[in-house]
């Protein structure tokens, strides 16, 4: 059994981020592993444990994207395949290429996390699906292997689903699924021992993007930051916040 | 052409349908051709016929197979209606069911996807939008070649009045082998008869600081009164005071609704990032420190114990007056 995760390396959800002339700088932002990603890394070393085979990390970016994927190998994939690129390529066109990657390593089931912190994008796991003519499933909370298929349950807008899907699938993650392991010192030292092959994105035909940016800025909504006090007098701080809610907001 | 995938409840459109329809009918107007719809799976003929005031054409794909929902259904029909139509763009709710088989179509159709769009429009053979990246913290304008599909972020766009009465065409189209590769076997609704978390005006999120599931029931009876929705932090779903499908932030759902209260929640980064761009943003917190009083329109310091009954007093006197 083969089993593989589609990884990015995304900021840090805390660190600070710039924009210079019109673009996101990612210069002194601390990078990590996407979070929504951990899940994925996880689940497919959980799977070699239990049924054996090999876990193998995937990723489509640029050179620096290596610190990423040896975070993965350190919490015990077993080798890593890199497609690199530099400057923006959308989730679409870079599915393309990991597609092929993926067609070659023919594995039993792909995870990558429901939502990229980067692009906020949850297009890449269904895409990738797509373009291997794979099924996919989103948001996944609970995976069991059953003889060729998978059975898992997934969350909707409206509620969760359970399905059961014929392999090799796309699974996208989430919370829940699993609790991601921290990598251990001896898993960190093993890890800069693993291979990670790469590959050219213009050796898999990716000359371009069908989506350009023109554009970012940063977005800070300005918050009235009107504070009641409300821990001698609940009722009267309740009643002032409803009425202000009402009258000056206009939103009740 | 423009088709626009109009989501429905097996009985009525949802607003996210509505909300494509104006969106639709914007890009028509800059790119030439008129405005056709689809409505897919249960219920799809009693719905096309609401629809098809909307919408110059409605295409409806129903039946057995469609029943239920699947990403990989729902791209196969989008595709064909879209080929029917001659569409060079296809539009669609960004709703979490939407941007699983919008990604799908893109790639059936070779077409850029702009993905959970705020705004969109049309200029020369090109469209263009506005979407949130970086965990909700960037604005970012992009561009994409026809063809092209959009999904339109809910709660962003003004739902369209009906025009006049298309027709209803049905659409058949035959499931292939990946479509008949998952089978869903169990639907678990837990918002059922509800407003949807990513589509209601009102969202009401319980934090840690509620301290049980039990004092969830407040949570309830104050978003009912508001006809809004329930949301909870990672670390309620962590205890599993409420369900995952209820979750707000960076591992969850994002939100975008009128009016956000945030109760009980310190407000982590991941948080925000499910809530940020919530048009006016509420707390109730006894800790005058937590990080969400700095994202907060109108906040309360206090126990959310005694605070938040006197709410649900106040809204009832004012829904009575």
């Amino acid at each position: 059994m083969k089993y593989v995760a589609i990884i990015r390396q995304v900021p840090d959800g805390e660190s600070k981020i710039k924009v210079d002339g019109g673009r996101v700088n990612l210069e002194g932002a601390t990078l990590i592993l996407d979070q929504m990603d951990e899940y994925a890394v996880e689940q497919i070393i959980r799977l070699k444990e239990a049924h054996g085979g090999e876990a193998v990390v995937v990723a489509f970016g640029p050179e620096r994207t290596e610190e990423a994927m040896r975070t993965a190998l350190a919490m015990g994939a077993n080798r890593g395949v890199l497609v690199t690129a530099e400057g923006y390529v959308d989730p679409v066109t870079q599915a393309g290429a990991l597609a092929k990657v993926l067609a070659e390593e023919a594995p039993d089931a792909v995870f990558t996390g429901g939502q990229q912190a980067d692009w906020d994008s949850q297009a890449l796991g269904a895409a990738v699906a797509e373009a291997l003519g794979w099924p996919s499933v989103t948001w996944t909370t609970a995976f069991e292997l059953e003889d060729g298929h998978a059975k898992a349950t997934h969350d909707l807008d409206e509620g969760a689903e359970v399905v059961r899907v014929a392999l090799p699938a796309v699974f996208t993650t989430q919370q829940g699924l699993n609790e991601p392991r921290y990598p251990t010192l001896p898993g960190i030292m093993k890890a800069k021992k693993k291979e990670i092959k790469k590959i050219d994105a213009a050796e898999l035909g990716v000359s371009g993007s069908k989506v350009e940016i023109l554009e970012q800025t940063i977005m800070e909504l300005e918050r009235k930051g009107k504070i009641i006090d409300g821990t001698k007098e609940p009722a009267a701080a309740a009643a002032e916040l409803i009425k202000l809610l009402h009258e000056e907001a206009k939103v009740l | 052409m423009i088709l626009v995938v109009m989501d429905h409840d097996g009985n009525e459109l949802r607003k996210g349908a509505l909300e494509g329809v104006s969106r639709a009918r914007k890009l028509a107007e800059a790119l030439g051709g008129e405005v056709a719809g689809l409505v897919v799976g249960f219920g799809a003929e009693g719905v096309a016929e609401k629809a098809k005031d909307y919408v110059s054409k409605v295409y409806v794909v129903s039946g057995p197979d469609w029943e239920t929902y699947t990403a990989e259904k729902w791209a196969k029909a989008a595709h064909a209606a879209a080929e029917a139509a001659g569409a060079r763009v296809v539009v669609a709710p960004a709703s979490r069911t939407g941007r699983s088989w919008t990604a799908r179509l893109a790639v059936k159709m070779d077409a850029a996807l702009l993905e959970d769009t705020l705004d969109s429009w049309a200029e020369g053979e090109k469209v263009y939008a506005t979407k949130y990246s970086f965990l909700n913290r960037v604005l970012e304008k992009q561009a994409g070649s026809l063809p092209a599909v959009i999904s339109v972020k809910p709660n962003t766009t003004p739902l369209a009045e009906p025009a006049g009465a298309g027709t209803v065409e049905p659409l058949a189209v035959e499931l292939g082998e990946l479509e008949k590769k998952v089978e869903v076997l169990e639907k678990i609704v837990e918002t059922g008869g509800k407003v949807s978390l990513t589509e209601a005006e009102v969202v009401v999120t319980g934090g840690r600081g509620m301290g049980s599931a039990e004092a969830f029931q407040m949570i309830e009876e104050f978003a009912d009164l508001l006809g809004g929705a329930v949301g909870a932090t990672r670390a309620v779903i962590d205890a599993g005071w409420r369900p995952y499908a209820e979750q707000v932030g960076q591992t969850g759902k994002t939100v975008q609704p009128n009016v956000y209260f945030a109760l009980a929640v310190s407000g982590a980064v991941q948080h925000q990032a499910g809530m940020n761009k919530s048009k006016v943003v509420v707390a109730v917190n006894k800790d005058p420190d937590a990080p969400i009083f700095k994202e907060t329109d109108y906040g309360v310091v206090g126990d959310v114990h005694q605070v938040l009954p006197a709410m649900i007093e106040e809204v009832k006197k004012l829904k009575g007056a």
